[in-house]
């Protein structure tokens, strides 16, 4: 069922490579999450990351986000190397993410929620802002502005004051995936945007990836276990398996590489 | 007029984002505070001002602050009490030792003193949470109220460590009535709640409640941590500071380290359970009911007592009055573990279908 979803030209062609990860390996005590894996994303693509379970694929997201350090090798980012980097400075560079199990704010309304994605670009003082005068004000009403534009293009309007924990499941990735929007990345990573989601949920978010990469030119990190998902709207796909990488390139080369279809399929030995 | 915002259009997201954006909240609080400036001066007796309202105003503004910290960062804090100390005694210390000192001058050096030991004693959030925060917390607590008792320099070397505070003079002005210190406190109460409010609909409180809410999450969105965490427990304490200041130059006209004892914020937490984590009406909903709610049991059994003609005890009645209070106590926070303002809240969204049912 491999339809070229990208058959039409693209309005931000892919680029140069924008982060490469460099003989990374990740340890916690003797568990080996990531051995030596080097891959790169280029600008504008989107670049899935699969494996069957415990393959070591949301470490290696926590990795490239900077929630995890890992113990060898660099990852760069346009040609910048950084290796003991915490989470938000990951966010300050451009690098936004969504989680597996969503981590919103269950006590703020979506709109709250979208507009803490929007904390780095704030610049008025907390004195500014209990005035609620000048700078503060003019700063909040700016980003009011830019939320929306999220909110339009997520087609979340009806929801915009509602507390997200009174969400259903759908909903609040959609909002997860707007909070990192609202930061405007240049990197995005997803970590299964579509876990859990049924047949229609499911395409809704695939046509959101899809629309995000192309209108805002953002280069995407997904990871996800729909096979069908992730041949169709990726560019390019990293396999892993017990922390080690086993294939890498186009849908169609993964799809064909024996030891991703022994590692899926299981191989008597 | 029904309470509900429909027919209430909103074309600029400045309307949209205003303090009050419902009409009848706006005109709710004008009320409100037109009664309680230009009404209750007036009709109040000293009774009521010196027991009721000058206490009720003056915990508000505690439980305001610890709200700030517990309800909206979600640091447990049991060291209010002793914030407030540190608020009262240097704002003590400010006027005595700073010649030419104004009165508001003082409180505001008070309220940063306690900031700054708030900060302190919220480094230990940077690593711990919850229950061992509030265990942290308790240090500050004990620590305060021994400093206090031990470094003369706090209390000017007096030998009860009890001192009467000094006068209150702004702009020449005395204020030695009950009536003129109400008012006082419910000026500083009202614009520092109204600064809360519009801190926490902002950028500030946006960072507080994710930290509360989902701490790697908002660090991966780019919230700093520390310095999140550290605002919240200076804010905090700021208000902190002031309302001890406020209790002990308006309420009790002594500056005492026995006023502060752990006790105190015990209460300040109850008042912010009670009354509502995370919201800046709870704050004043939950110290009305905890200071008022005793007064008024005490009234209630008065009147009971004289229409059906029986003798009661006064050891009867201050025993009932602890049962039913404890008792509303957990009849609250068993029908709504979030508070009378989560009641309001449900209340409103009720009215604005009432009386359709969907």
């Amino acid at each position: 069922m491999s339809i070229a979803l990208h058959q039409h030209p693209r309005a931000h062609p892919i680029g140069e490579v924008l982060l490469a990860v460099e003989n990374v390996s990740l340890s916690f005590g003797g568990v080996k999450a990531l051995s030596d894996i080097s891959f790169d994303v280029r600008e504008h693509e989107i670049r899935a990351i699969i494996g069957p379970n415990g393959a070591g694929k949301s470490s290696m997201l926590n990795v490239l986000n900077g929630v995890y350090h890992p113990q060898k090798g660099t990852i760069r980012l346009r040609g910048k190397s950084f290796s003991d980097m915490v989470s938000h400075e990951a966010a300050a560079m451009g690098i936004a993410r969504t989680f597996q199990n969503i981590a919103l704010f269950k006590g703020m309304t979506v709109l709250d929620n979208i507009l803490t994605g929007r904390n780095l670009k704030m610049r008025s003082n907390f004195l500014q802002q209990a005035l609620w005068w000048g700078p503060a004000r003019r700063e909040e009403l700016a980003h009011r502005h830019a939320v929306e534009e999220v909110i339009d293009f997520l087609e979340i309007q009806h929801i915009r004051k509602t507390p997200v924990g009174r969400l259903p499941y759908g909903l609040q990735k959609r909002v997860e995936l707007a909070r990192a929007l609202a930061a405007e990345p240049t990197i995005l990573l997803l970590d299964e945007p579509m876990a859990g989601m049924n047949l229609e949920e499911k395409q809704d978010m695939c046509r959101f990836v899809l629309d995000v990469n192309d209108h805002y030119g953002t280069t995407i990190v997904l990871i996800e276990h729909d096979m069908g998902v992730v041949m169709d709207i990726s560019d390019r796909v990293v396999v892993l398996d017990y922390g080690r990488k086993i294939g890498d390139g186009t849908p169609d080369d993964v799809r064909a590489n024996q030891a991703v279809i022994d590692a899926y399929l299981g191989v008597t030995h | 007029m029904l309470y509900r915002e429909a027919g209430q259009f909103k074309s600029t997201y400045a309307e949209d984002m205003q303090i009050f954006p419902i009409r009848q909240d706006r005109i709710g609080v004008i009320l409100l505070l037109a009664v309680a400036f230009l009404v209750v001066p007036f009709v109040a007796t000293q009774y009521w001002f010196s027991a009721l309202l000058i206490p009720f105003l003056v915990l508000s503004l505690a439980t305001l602050g610890l709200n700030i910290l517990t309800g909206y960062a979600g640091q447990i804090s049991l060291g209010t009490a002793a914030f407030m100390a540190v608020g009262a005694f240097m704002a003590y210390n400010a006027e005595l030792r700073i010649p030419g000192m104004p009165l508001l001058g003082s409180f505001i050096i008070g309220g940063l003193c306690a900031a700054a030991v708030g900060v302190v004693f919220g480094l230990p959030s940077l690593r711990i949470k919850g229950f061992y925060l509030a265990v942290a917390t308790l240090a500050c607590q004990f620590f305060v109220l021994w400093a206090i008792n031990r470094v003369g320099w706090f209390t000017n070397y007096s030998s009860s460590g009890v001192i009467s505070a000094q006068k209150m003079v702004i702009l020449g002005y005395t204020f030695d009535t009950p009536a003129s210190k109400y008012v006082l406190t419910l000026s500083i109460v009202v614009v520092l709640a109204l600064l809360a409010k519009n801190l926490m609909r902002s950028e500030t409180g946006r960072a507080f409640m994710a930290v509360r809410d989902m701490d790697v999450a908002a660090e991966v969105i780019g919230i700093p941590m520390m310095k999140t965490k550290l605002l919240a427990f200076a804010i905090s304490s700021f208000y902190c500071g002031v309302a001890g200041a406020l209790y002990a130059y308006c309420y009790l006209g002594t500056v005492e380290p026995e006023a502060f004892v752990l006790d105190l914020s015990f209460r300040v937490l109850f008042m912010v359970i009670i009354g509502g984590v995370g919201s800046i009406m709870g704050s004043f909903v939950g110290a009305a009911f905890i200071t008022l709610l005793p007064i008024f049991l005490n009234l209630a059994t008065e009147v009971i007592a004289n229409t059906f003609d029986i003798e009661i005890s006064h050891a009867v009645v201050s025993n009932a009055e602890l049962m039913i209070f404890g008792g509303l106590i957990i009849f609250f926070l068993i029908v709504e573990p979030n508070g009378l303002a989560r009641l309001w809240q449900i209340a409103k969204e009720k009215l604005r279908l009432w009386p359709f049912p969907h």
